[in-house]
């Protein structure tokens, strides 16, 4: 896992341009402690840190073929290297490491794009390709691995893991965007393309930029989730329906052993996350059953008893005879360490601190690489979404034949209640169809209640904008011909986790110099569950029922049946004690000073009604905003 | 074989589907065999003004009625002229239904569509519902609207839903020689051609504007003209006063069409970020001038724009906005290249795209 930065510009004196991309390289060293390195030709430079996770002696980079036209830097794992390697092996290729990067290179060199498809991991890279005079960039499909880029006017290209190292550069200049904090409030996190300042873009996951030498890009995406539609799923060989229930358990178990083989692969100790819940003791119990000795597992626990999930951990950790390590997280630690939070931060989010305590954990306690159930809940139907939209989106059409008069007058009358009556008003005002729906559910804020919080001119651009998710046209037409189940999923996958979990999964894990990997989150594995017939893949009374049934005889049924809880954090407890002084100078008027996109009086309205108990279910809202406030008042170390 | 165009209008307004509609006619009357006839029936259109119609139609055409806004002159001369009629096509969603009637009397005429943009980006009621179903083919102006279709009507047999791009209107004509610009010139100039209504305030002019103080830090000499009118105008108008853009941005009203040409032929750089554009026939337009142009990427414009033409920018990004417009300046895009482009949208090639579409 790596820092990658680099510097398209033909202008630069190639020093300056250097020292650019040394900077850059050096603002995210945290991500990549153990080597660094930077090449240059007339018009690119390219930089990386390294954190080495295979054949740690060797695979410096950047990497470049020996004919030197291909200059690789490369953040990410492959977990298929070692089959890639002798597939290249065959074709005449000859390898000087044991590394992944080296296969990634020749892979590059060999099929040029085209190698997209072939590669199982977690990756962003760029090559150079000296001989076109054209940089190449591609992330991950399913976006675990972050990619940042601007095109500025003077002809120059540049391009980073994260967002503090663009600023390093001293290029790009650092402007909060109004569009992207009404983008933040609707979301918890400001979804790609955008990021939180202007100019500045996130490319997507499963998407690729050429960029020519003077710095003009094109980006277009490489992945799609499958087609299903009927016509082509009966056509298709490759991936094969399951016959029965039985069959496609067993089929899905050895899907899971594999996606478990393929993530272990590493020569450095290897860890994992363990919650209680039943995607990380699915994954703990697949790892023990593969025979990974004794495993080590982290995991977070409170002195507020109804937000732990200490007991089901224990039990996991029992049952799999790992060595344990449990963090003690209470609110005045987090309060103490809030300031190196906010600082680590690239954009502002709403969630991800668990995270970043459970990495630390890790960190110490001596792994380099642990594994995470994440995505379990979006792929196999973990959230209540996938019972709850479905069912909305066939009264839709029905609703919709109202009267507007009287459509218009429920809608008011919804607006004036709680949060989840908002955000259900929000649905019949402008959902259309089962997409539309799944776009809206994952707001945090409803518009009734964003639109109010934003000052007039950002209000005015979430106006334009509008209350759907930015992406709304590319996902559903992903999704043309898709089945319920996988609508709602494709949603969860691309918006929540794509854009909340993974961002933040990589910034606080990269922060703790932790490779984080996630099993569920695997090209091979979602291909293959997206081909199943929806009556196997989701059962309407036993969410997560078919991952459930695949590891049943690993994970102790007290954990296959207990309700959902996660990684949750007791944050409204401590925001009425130990983070209370935090949050009172973060909504002071000095403080929102820095925020000339939000409306002061609305927003320290909302501090007041949770501060003085009247609204107290509300401090998701508050948290989200003093996030965003206290990330605009942070000290730029540029 | 009989052919009966519906349309809500063909020569009474000069708008997008007008426009296109036109071409239809007339590609429908040259791909006629020898006994065929075109009938065309328009539900806005007063009574039939041959010397408008004769550019678009040839030996081949039928009756032409005009039904001056009655609905009920138009269904009854639907099921008149569509009674012996082998093949209807409905020039837009509201009269599928009519034609859908029509053919419960008459099973073995055969339907069609033509899908153009924003008017079928929406769940279908119960009646449209059925008609879509019985259609034997809907023709689309995009991908982007084609997959529109399928996704408000799943149901729907995908192999029917066809594209047939849009072409130029048949009776606007590229430059032959060289034209003057309007207007003097001082620096690189920017067009913009709208309605610039309130219901079309997603054309993305409200956002060309705010770039510009943006681009005039790379460009201090650029220029906007937008051209067009419309119940919009005093709201843009407040927005340049606001940024200060006074003498930087000129809202020109509606022009002629002689004017039009001038403005296309003297611009550097033709914008409509829009967002819901069904196709850009106005990218076209400006191509045949050899101008480069910029689109939002959205709707069905990156159908027509791509990066050898132009630039495609986020819808409301003003910032990538004026990137592009610094790049398509400094950079110049031979012309070459966007007539090329703009050719491959030619009428020619409309009108055997539609007749392989008519015959599958």
């Amino acid at each position: 896992m790596c820092g990658i930065a680099g510097v398209i510009d033909g202008r630069m004196e190639p020093v300056a341009r250097e020292s650019a991309v040394r900077r850059m390289i050096d603002r995210q060293r945290h991500r990549g402690p153990d080597d660094a390195g930077l090449v240059s030709s007339a018009s690119v430079t390219l930089g990386l840190c390294r954190l080495a996770i295979f054949d740690p002696a060797n695979g410096h980079q950047p990497m470049a073929t020996p004919d030197g036209r291909h200059h690789l830097v490369f953040n990410g794992a492959i977990y298929n290297h070692q089959a890639l390697r002798a597939e290249l092996e065959a074709k005449g290729h000859s390898f000087r490491t044991h590394c992944d990067t080296e296969v990634l290179l020749a892979a590059y060199a060999e099929w040029g794009a085209a190698c997209l498809p072939r590669l199982r991991g977690m990756f962003a890279f760029a090559v150079w390709d000296a001989q076109e005079r054209s940089l190449f960039i591609a992330r991950d499909p399913l976006g675990i691995k972050p990619l940042y880029y601007a095109q500025l006017p003077e002809d120059t290209f540049v391009f980073a893991s994260e967002l503090n190292a663009l600023f390093a550069s001293g290029l790009v200049h650092r402007e909060i965007d109004p569009v992207a904090v009404g983008d933040y409030l609707a979301w918890f996190a400001v979804p790609a393309p955008r990021t939180i300042y202007r100019g500045i873009a996130n490319l997507p996951p499963g998407h690729t930029i050429k960029v020519n030498a003077i710095g003009r890009c094109e980006v277009s995406p490489w992945w799609h989730l499958p087609d299903s539609s009927a016509e082509l799923r009966a056509s298709s060989s490759g991936l094969s329906a399951s016959r029965s229930y039985q069959d496609f358990v067993r089929e899905l178990r050895s899907k899971l052993d594999d996606t478990i083989r393929a993530h272990r692969v590493a020569d450095v100790p290897v860890g994992a996350f363990l919650s209680g819940g039943l995607d990380s003791t699915a994954i703990v119990g697949l790892m023990s059953a593969a025979g990974a000795g004794r495993l080590k597992t982290f995991s977070l626990i409170f002195n507020e008893a109804e937000f732990s999930e200490q007991s089901p951990a224990r039990l996991a950790a029992q049952t799999f005879g790992t060595d344990h390590h449990e963090e003690v997280l209470t609110g005045r630690q987090v309060a103490e360490d809030l300031p190196r939070i906010l600082a680590s931060f690239d954009q502002p989010t709403g969630d991800g601190i668990n995270t970043y305590y459970v990495s630390r954990a890790a960190h110490a306690g001596g792994v380099k690489v642990a594994l995470s159930g994440l995505g379990g809940d979006e792929l196999f139907g973990g959230y209540p979404s996938f019972n709850d939209m479905p069912q909305i989106a066939r009264y839709i059409p029905y609703w919709r034949q109202l009267p507007q008069t009287l459509r218009h007058g429920i809608v008011r009358q919804l607006r004036k209640r709680g949060a989840r009556a908002r955000k259900l008003a929000d649905m019949l005002e402008f959902a259309r169809d089962l997409n539309e729906l799944c776009s809206l559910r994952r707001r945090v804020l409803s518009e009734s209640v964003r639109l109010p919080l934003l000052a007039s001119d950002a209000r005015r651009l979430a106006v334009r904008q509008g209350p759907n998710h930015p992406m709304l046209d590319d996902f559903v037409f992903e999704l043309l011909g898709a089945d319920p189940a996988q609508i709602v999923s494709a949603w969860e996958m691309r918006t929540y986790m794509a854009d909340v979990l993974l961002r933040d999964s990589d910034v606080f894990s990269m922060a703790n110099s932790l490779e984080l990997r996630v099993p569920f989150v695997d090209r091979v594995l979602v291909e293959w569950w997206w081909n199943q017939p929806q009556e196997f893949r989701y059962h309407r009374h036993r969410a997560k029922a078919a991952l459930a049934d695949a590891v049943a005889d690993l994970v102790p049924e007290s954990i296959r049946t207990r309700r959902k809880q996660g990684f949750g954090l007791p944050f409204p407890v401590w925001m009425q004690a130990e983070l209370k002084p935090f949050l009172e100078e973060t909504f002071s008027t000095a403080s929102l000073g820095a925020c000339p996109w939000l409306d002061t009086t609305a927003v320290q309205n909302e501090w007041r009604d949770f501060a003085h108990g009247r609204d107290p279910r509300n401090w998701t809202r508050v948290w989200t905003l003093a996030v965003l406030i206290a990330f605009a008042n942070r000290p730029s170390r540029e | 074989m009989k052919t009966l165009l519906l349309a809500p209008e063909l020569f009474r307004a000069e708008g997008g589907i007008a426009r296109i509609l036109r071409s239809y006619l007339k590609a429908l009357c040259e791909v006629a065999g020898e006994g065929d006839s075109v009938h065309y029936l328009a539900l806005n259109d007063d009574a039939p003004a041959a010397s408008k119609a004769n550019r678009f139609t040839n030996g081949r055409n039928g009756e032409h009625v005009g039904c001056s806004r009655s609905k009920l002159g138009f269904i009854r001369h639907s099921f008149r002229l569509g009674w012996d009629s082998h093949r209807v096509i409905c020039g837009h969603l509201h009269q599928l239904p009519v034609a859908w009637l029509v053919s419960l009397f008459r099973p073995r005429m055969e339907y069609h569509l033509i899908a153009h943009g924003i008017e079928v980006w929406r769940p279908y009621g119960w009646l449209e519902r059925k008609a879509l179903r019985g259609a034997r083919r809907i023709l689309c102006v995009s991908e982007y609207t084609r997959r529109q279709v399928l996704r408000f009507h799943p149901g729907l047999d995908r192999a029917k839903v066809v594209v047939v791009p849009n072409t130029f209107d048949a009776e606007f004509s590229t430059p032959t020689g060289k034209m003057s610009g309007a207007g003097s010139r001082a620096g690189p100039r920017i067009l913009v051609v709208s309605r610039l209504t309130q219901a079309d305030a997603y054309k993305g002019i409200d956002t060309m504007i705010e770039a510009m103080p943006v681009v005039l830090r790379q460009l201090p000499s650029a220029q906007l003209r937008i051209v067009g009118g419309g119940d919009d105008l005093v709201r843009l108008q407040q927005l340049v006063g606001a940024l200060g853009l006074d003498g930087v941005v000129h809202l020109t009203g509606i022009v002629g069409d002689k004017a039009l040409r001038a403005e296309y032929a003297g611009c550097d750089i033709f914008a409509l970020p829009s967002r819901k554009e069904g196709f850009g026939l106005v990218y076209l337009e400006a191509m045949s001038y050899g101008k480069p142009c910029l689109a939002a990427r959205a709707g069905g414009a990156p159908e027509v724009v791509n990066s050898e033409v132009g630039a495609l920018v986020e819808y409301g990004n003003t910032d990538q906005i004026a990137v592009a417009v610094a790049d398509l300046v400094r950079h110049l895009r031979a012309p070459a290249a966007m007539l090329n482009r703009a050719k491959e949208f030619s009428y020619p090639a409309f009108m055997r795209r539609l007749a392989t579409a008519l015959q599958e």
